[in-house]
């Protein structure tokens, strides 16, 4: 059963003098899509960005297919095969479509192998191609963030917040492309859109004021209204 | 009901004598170590008899001079520290004020035929007001502006300001002039003690109104400002505010130190009080003795001093070289800076601080765990 | 090409022209017009070699590099060394190698020191954002006292002169000497080969990458760290070479240091953070500017003073009316 992909166990993370993660865990199994779910302010962007490297955790561990990445930088953790799609997109608004996607390779022929799955997905990608990010619109903008994750041959995708701000429409088209690709790769999802973790996850995990109380199937999750209430409804 | 007031007021009176021990030891020993010197040496505070004449001179009035102008460094890094250590804004503009106060003292002291002692007066008053009003400017049209770009500001002002008086002839240009005339009874060379005790009072009476305003709630914005200016932008203080109010503060006090610097150097004024040295001096001073904390700027300025005199004319040996620590003091001292600011950016006395600290944490921890321990064997 | 876009460059042009017709009208002749305006692009030139390094280094590692200066004025030093050096002059008797030499050993000075400078401020056990620019502030004073160790306080005129700096030519009735268009064609040279780099290689876009968000381009397993230490190197390295160009005609001393570190910090913050081009055409209006009052000051009324003062001036008008600049990005 442990064909686990990431395994993040107990950690502790800081920011500054704030305690904003106590303890912990998540378990994501390979080709599924798991949610992270939990209020603002729980912890759930934190996590990603503790798994990443970005604010490392000052206490337990995280597997990366079995291997320990804790402490490491950042840089390398990508390069061991994660991707990470921040909140609020975080392309670069001075480089073209093209350079976005040219800077995520790691090795020299990745756009090129990649670039017709890519415009499978976005094909708006491919007219806007020579266009600076900062002229497209923000959904435009999203799925170049998520592209940009695919271009490099990654097994873990991490995406923060995908929909946030964008129209419903925009988000239909996200949910296609994310299933799509979760085809190819394992994704670990932060939404606050329950509607749309839903409907996109197999598997999700409660973020609760730093902690990680619950975690298991999506299918059990969607009936169980008083857990809904107790971890997501409004306090 | 008399007698009730009166045992408070003893009451409070032995409370802050036990709780300021420290300062007013320093402050005693201060006091009293012109005259110990002079007794220790033979050679007295106001001066030696040298053969038929008595001459200012000896061994006490010379530390009385050293002493003098510790106590005027000290003036302008706790100025700076006010600035920079308390309410978190860098200026490389400071030499700015303390040359201010020395030109306008000494240009009232130049003008002939006019009581030194008004002219003195006159002198004190117009360079507070000017140094006031030009750090009231400054930071009125540029604290507004992100940390970078203001310190940046400064350091243009500065150097400009300097760059023109070094070629501005009325004041002698690069030369700078001197004045002889100037009340006797505060001159350094007729009256030493007067004056080391004139500068002792400036240096204690800056470290009370300086701690005075730091209890004060004003103070406390000023550190929550140096925290995190945005969040205390958004509780909704007018920050802008209170850092022109420091700065203003700062300025004037760094121009008092300056008129004390012109009396004691030789009654001499130049430009280069203007000039980088005088910024770096009091920058170096407060990192090196703690920045943000009362007696930091003053341990630093004391230190710095005495360590240039006691080195100034060292020669170490190592193997065929001679190497005069005399001419690389200031390489040593950059070095020395850079260092602090890596590995001890609290400087002496926050180091000191934080260490006992955590001393004091450790110590609590182990007074819960065995009490833990004590009361879990049940 | 945006409102925003055309305004600016319409301000640059009248700037430009402001400055230009400002000096033709004051100067009256025609071959004092050409020398106010070819010592204006070369000293603007000289800015550019300072300021670029320091542009790209504020914009990608948020550090306003103090030293810069101090790295140019090292450059001078280093190369008058070389070029005066007695055992060289016997080895090389060629001035123009020697001069090359110079511009070498001036260039690998700057990177070294710049690369050991990056490395030890790479790691800071704890430094809050507003002490490196204490820092920096700190290295060019060491810079600067090491300098006066030594070659002490004695400036050094360049006293040997070789091909490009010998020879001249005559316009509008006016004798020049070759090499101040030769430091225009350098500078020129270099504005198009660092914009060749930033916008065709994989570096230069990693680089205005992470002049806006520098941390993604990390999560995109790029090793940052690495780049930072190139680019402080780089611009090091080009400051000093920098120094190295104008050591024949401003020789060495220790005025050059706050002097150009004041005036290239006038240029980043007027073309705009974040900004090459702004960075570039910057340069050059400030490098005018310069030539223009210093002409102007000198002719009518006898005070120099005011050239050295105008980048500092520049630089306080920027700030009050707009600190972001002609170009610049808000971040």
């Amino acid at each position: 059963m442990n064909s686990a992909v990431l395994q993040v166990d107990n950690i502790h993370t800081f920011i500054g003098q704030f305690h904003i993660l106590e303890g912990v865990s998540v378990t994501v199994e390979q080709g599924n899509i798991t949610v992270l779910l939990g209020r603002n302010g729980a912890g759930k962007t934190t996590t990603l960005r503790s798994i990443m490297g970005l604010n490392p955790p000052s206490e337990g561990q995280v597997l990366f297919n079995g291997e320990p990445i804790t402490g490491k930088r950042p840089y390398t953790i990508a390069q061991l095969g994660i991707g990470y799609v921040p909140e609020h997109r975080a392309i670069f608004t001075e480089l073209t479509v093209r350079e976005n996607l040219e800077i995520a390779q790691r090795k020299n022929d990745d756009l090129e192998r990649k670039s017709e799955f890519v415009f499978e997905l976005f094909p708006d990608l491919k007219r806007l191609y020579h266009l600076s990010g900062g002229n497209l619109s923000g959904g435009q903008q999203q799925m170049l963030s998520i592209a940009r994750s695919l271009v490099p041959d990654n097994k873990l995708l991490l995406i923060d917040e995908p929909s946030e701000g964008l129209a419903p429409v925009i988000i239909e088209q996200l949910m296609e492309a994310i299933r799509r690709l979760s085809s190819q790769t394992t994704v670990l999802l932060v939404e606050q859109n329950f509607t749309m973790a839903s409907k996109l996850a197999d598997r999700y995990v409660i973020i609760d004021d730093g902690h990680s109380p619950q975690q298991g199937n999506m299918h059990d999750l969607v009936n169980d209204k008083a857990l809904i209430q107790r971890y997501l409804g409004v306090a | 009901m008399q007698g009730i007031t009166a045992q408070t007021t003893m009451d409070r009176l032995r409370a802050t004598v036990t709780s300021n021990w420290f300062y007013l030891a320093l402050l005693a020993l201060l006091i009293i170590t012109p005259h110990a010197i002079g007794w220790f040496s033979g050679e007295g505070p106001f001066g030696t008899q040298v053969g038929r004449r008595f001459m200012v001179i000896g061994e006490s009035v010379t530390w009385q001079g050293r002493l003098s102008q510790i106590f005027i460094f000290a003036i302008l890094a706790m100025s700076y520290n006010l600035i920079f250590g308390f309410t978190g804004v860098i200026s490389f503009g400071h030499a700015l004020f303390f040359g201010i106060g020395g030109y306008m003292l000494g240009a009232m002291l130049r003008i002939d035929d006019f009581d030194s002692g008004l002219a003195m007066l006159l002198g004190v008053i117009g360079g507070l007001i000017i140094a006031g009003i030009a750090s009231f400017i400054i930071g009125l049209v540029s604290l507004r502006l992100k940390g970078v770009y203001f310190a940046v500001f400064t350091l243009a002002v500065a150097e400009a300001v300097f760059i023109y008086f070094t070629r501005y002839g009325p004041t002698g240009a690069e030369d700078g002039f001197t004045f002889s005339e100037m009340p006797e009874v505060l001159e350094p060379t007729r009256n030493p003690l007067n004056f080391y005790y004139l500068s002792l009072a400036g240096a204690v009476l800056t470290f009370l109104f300086i701690r005075r305003l730091m209890y004060s709630p004003t103070g406390a914005i000023m550190l929550a400002i140096r925290e995190n200016e945005d969040r205390a932008k958004s509780i909704g203080y007018n920050t802008l505010r209170y850092k022109i109010f420091s700065i203003t503060i700062g300025g004037m006090i760094a121009s008092f130190s300056g008129m004390l610097h012109v009396i004691l150097n030789s009654k001499r004024v130049g430009p280069e009080m203007m000039g980088v040295n005088f910024t770096v001096e009091p920058l170096l001073m407060t990192i090196i003795g703690g920045i943000g904390t009362f007696l930091g700027p003053v341990i630093g300025a004391a230190g710095l001093r005495i360590s240039e005199t006691l080195l100034r004319d060292l020669i170490i040996t190592i193997g065929d070289n001679e190497i005069n620590i005399g001419d690389s003091w200031e390489v040593i001292l950059g070095v020395l800076f850079i260092l602090v600011v890596i590995i001890f950016p609290f400087g002496v006395v926050g180091t000191w601080t934080r260490w006992r600290a955590s001393k004091q944490t450790q110590r609590m921890t182990e007074v819960i765990n065995n009490s833990q321990i004590a009361t879990s064997g049940d | 090409m945006t409102e925003e876009r055309r305004m600016t460059l319409l301000i640059v042009a009248g700037l430009t022209a402001g400055l230009l017709g400002f000096s033709f009208i004051t100067t009256g002749d025609l071959g004092d017009f050409a020398i106010t305006v070819m010592s204006g692009l070369f000293q603007g030139m000289l800015l550019f070699l300072v300021a670029s390094g320091l542009s790209i280094v504020f914009g990608l590692m948020d550090i306003l590099n103090l030293a810069q200066g101090a790295f140019f004025m090292l450059g001078a030093y280093v190369g008058y060394e070389i070029h005066h050096a007695p055992g060289l002059m016997d080895a090389i008797p060629d001035a123009n190698i020697r001069f090359v030499l110079s511009l070498i050993g001036a260039g690998a000075v700057g990177a070294v020191i710049g690369w050991m400078l990056e490395r030890v401020m790479l790691r800071p056990l704890y430094v809050r954002p507003l002490f490196q620019l204490v820092l920096t502030f700190g290295v060019a004073l060491v810079m600067l006292e090491g300098i006066k160790l030594v070659w002490g306080v004695r400036p050094r005129n360049w006293a040997d002169t070789f091909s490009v700096l010998e020879s001249s030519f005559t316009l509008f009735g006016q004798r020049f000497t070759l090499y101040r268009p030769f430091v225009i064609l350098v500078g020129v040279a270099l504005i198009f080969s660092i914009a060749l780099l930033l916008n065709r290689t994989r570096i230069g876009i990693i680089i205005r990458a992470g002049v806006e968000d520098a941390e993604m381009v990390e999560a995109l397993g790029i090793n940052v760290r690495a780049v930072f230490t190139l680019v402080f190197t780089l611009g090091s390295a080009v400051a000093a070479l920098g120094g190295g160009v104008a050591a024949p005609f401003l020789g060495a001393s220790l005025e050059l240091g706050n002097a150009f570190l004041l005036a290239a910090i006038a240029v980043v913050v007027l073309g705009g953070l974040g900004s090459y081009e702004g960075t570039a055409i910057a340069s050059v209006l400030v490098g005018l500017s310069v030539a223009v009052v210093a002409k102007f000051t000198t002719q009518y009324i006898n005070q120099p003073v005011w050239a050295s003062i105008t980048p500092m001036i520049v630089l306080v008008l920027i700030l009050l009316i707009r600190p972001s600049g002609l170009f610049g990005k808000e971040r």
